[in-house]
């Protein structure tokens, strides 16, 4: 993976927190991210080119008229005034490389200085073992803070850990091994056994992603919802205001329209084209 | 109607297997490389312009401009070449590679006469483009992806767009009157990675995507765009039909298309 900085621009040293999507259901990790880069008004620096990420390019997806400005798959943005880095991903990745990619997006946190990785993902509502009507829009937690993945911050926010996550399931385990360069991915003896349904989470995309930060040493949290395919922005804002509050920051400062949260441009059509009323 | 039980999911949405990280990743293929006619050429070649055409009115009407002169190929080594003739044709399976030079002006043309899959895009972008040819600027002319576009489009509507790197917007653009494509949609593919390429090598480039796929209408106005825009100061003809062959030009004819019929 390389990083390309725009013409001009720098990377911040205050900007010590990433805070980047998983791949997941709904994507609602990206549109979380998205609202993130708008409303925080977050600058571009720089591109991520990775061979493992399939190629798309678009309009500028967060200012108003947009001018050309030029959208690609991976790219960087900073707030100094919020102490932000975000990566936003735009497509997805070759199948067979998530964890490469993984890998990868773990060296450049390290090579740019990052403390703390906060990811984004959903998880799929018809997997969710436990219905607990008094939760509401729960938001589950994993963090590498303790072995068990608790953390007494995300605690003390009211989110309840991923009960999911066990270190020591074959699959997890496996993850921490292909993270820390240990075995190779063809190995195939985790698979001997027939899937089980413990063996979902540690096959989605942010676990991968957890397991690579972890290997490398910096603090990560992972912030995940339940949510079904469908229109998932209110899940992408529900995840957005869990980031804003394990980074310290309050939408109410973002000054924009909705609560303070600035929509982006390119969410007019997110669901493609209002329906053709001249049919009626 | 499509059934709704088998229809691909909307792009926006993932297969399972995309989102799941013990996936095998497919077998490792060679990668593509560029094979001159002159083995002894100066290289890399630096064109002022490089021409890249995916889309099948431009592939047609870049097979038919004249005077270019055969200068190599760009083989993708999983793509055949069983099947295709020794003069260049527009049935070959092939990426042939032109020059056309005029007045110390040089412009190459690479002419994507296969399809190639978004995963090989990246390798393809990466030795097309900033190896053994740097060009100044590059040309890309690629289709709109209907699954891809999220305004209203219909195959009655005709147009072309654009979308160009920082370094080419900073200066006088190459592809004046086109407007940009709309925020919210986006190009994959081949087009795409070549963009994003130019994007982070700082060369200057536009991506012209054009709709529908094929057809006489379409390829009119990428005759007009190449040589009103494009080619205008390189005293080139194109001996094309725009409207009539345009038309039966680039359907896609499953049977044909495929590998089975060499």
């Amino acid at each position: 993976m390389e990083f390309n900085l725009e013409a001009g621009k720098h990377l911040y040293d205050e900007c010590s927190t990433l805070i980047l999507p998983a791949l997941s259901i709904g994507n609602v990790g990206q549109l979380a991210v998205d609202l993130l880069v708008a409303s925080t008004k977050a600058e571009r620096v720089g591109y991520l080119d990775d061979p493992n990420v399939v190629p798309c390019v678009g309009n500028d997806a967060y200012t108003p008229t947009p001018q050309g400005d030029l959208a690609l798959p991976l790219e960087a943005y900073e707030s100094p005034s919020s102490a932000l880095t975000l990566i936003q991903q735009r497509s997805p990745v070759v199948k067979g490389m998530m964890i490469e990619f993984a890998k990868n997006l773990a060296d450049f946190a390290v090579a740019s200085g990052k403390k703390h990785i906060i990811i984004l993902s959903s998880l799929d509502f018809g997997r969710w073992q436990t219905v607990d009507m008094s939760s509401g829009l729960q938001i589950y937690y994993l963090s590498n803070t303790n072995v068990d993945g608790s953390d007494e911050k995300c605690e003390k926010l009211g989110w309840k850990k991923m009960k999911e996550y066990d270190p020591n399931q074959k699959l997890w385990k496996y993850l921490s091994t292909l993270a820390e360069g240990n075995v190779t991915q063809d190995d195939t003896s985790p698979f001997e056994d027939d899937l089980g349904e413990e063996d979902y989470y540690p096959s989605l995309p942010f676990a991968a992603m957890f397991s690579c930060f972890k290997a490398k040493g910096l603090k990560v949290t992972c912030l995940l919802c339940y949510c079904s395919e469908g229109d998932n922005i209110p899940d992408a804002f529900h995840l957005a205001e869990a980031a804003c509050n394990l980074a310290g920051l309050t939408p109410d400062t973002f000054k924009g329209s909705e609560g303070g949260w600035v929509i982006p441009f390119s969410w007019q059509s997110v669901y493609g084209p209002p329906p053709d009323m001249s049919l009626f | 109607m499509e059934d709704v039980l088998t229809e691909l999911p909307p792009p926006s949405r993932f297969f399972l297997e995309e989102l799941n990280n013990f996936t095998p990743p497919a077998p490792p293929v060679p990668s593509p490389f560029i094979l001159l006619s002159n083995p002894t050429s100066k290289t890399p070649l630096q064109p002022s312009l490089f021409i890249i055409a995916i889309s099948a009115p431009s592939l047609y009407l870049l097979h038919h401009v004249s005077p270019k002169t055969l200068i190599g190929t760009f083989i993708l080594p999983e793509v055949p070449s069983s099947g295709n003739s020794v003069e260049p044709s527009l049935k070959d399976k092939s990426c042939n590679l032109y020059n056309i030079s005029h007045g110390g002006k040089s412009v190459i043309v690479a002419n994507f006469q296969y399809s190639v899959s978004s995963e090989r895009s990246h390798a393809i972008a990466k030795t097309l483009i900033g190896q053994q040819i740097i060009p100044e600027r590059v040309l890309i002319l690629d289709s709109v992806q209907s699954r891809n576009f999220r305004g209203r489009i219909s195959t009655d509507d005709t147009f072309a767009m654009k979308l160009e790197t920082s370094v080419e917007r900073k200066g006088i653009p190459l592809l004046k009157k086109l407007n940009y494509f709309p925020s919210g949609s986006v190009v994959e593919g081949l087009g795409a990675a070549l963009l994003g390429r130019c994007q982070m090598k700082n060369i200057k480039a536009t991506l012209c995507v054009s709709w529908p796929e094929s057809g006489g209408s379409v390829t009119s106005i990428v005759k007009d765009l190449l040589l009103k825009d494009v080619l205008s100061d390189m005293e080139v003809k194109i001996d094309a039909d725009g409207e009539a062959e345009g038309l039966k030009f680039g359907h896609t004819n499953h049977y044909l298309d495929s590998e089975l019929y060499t």
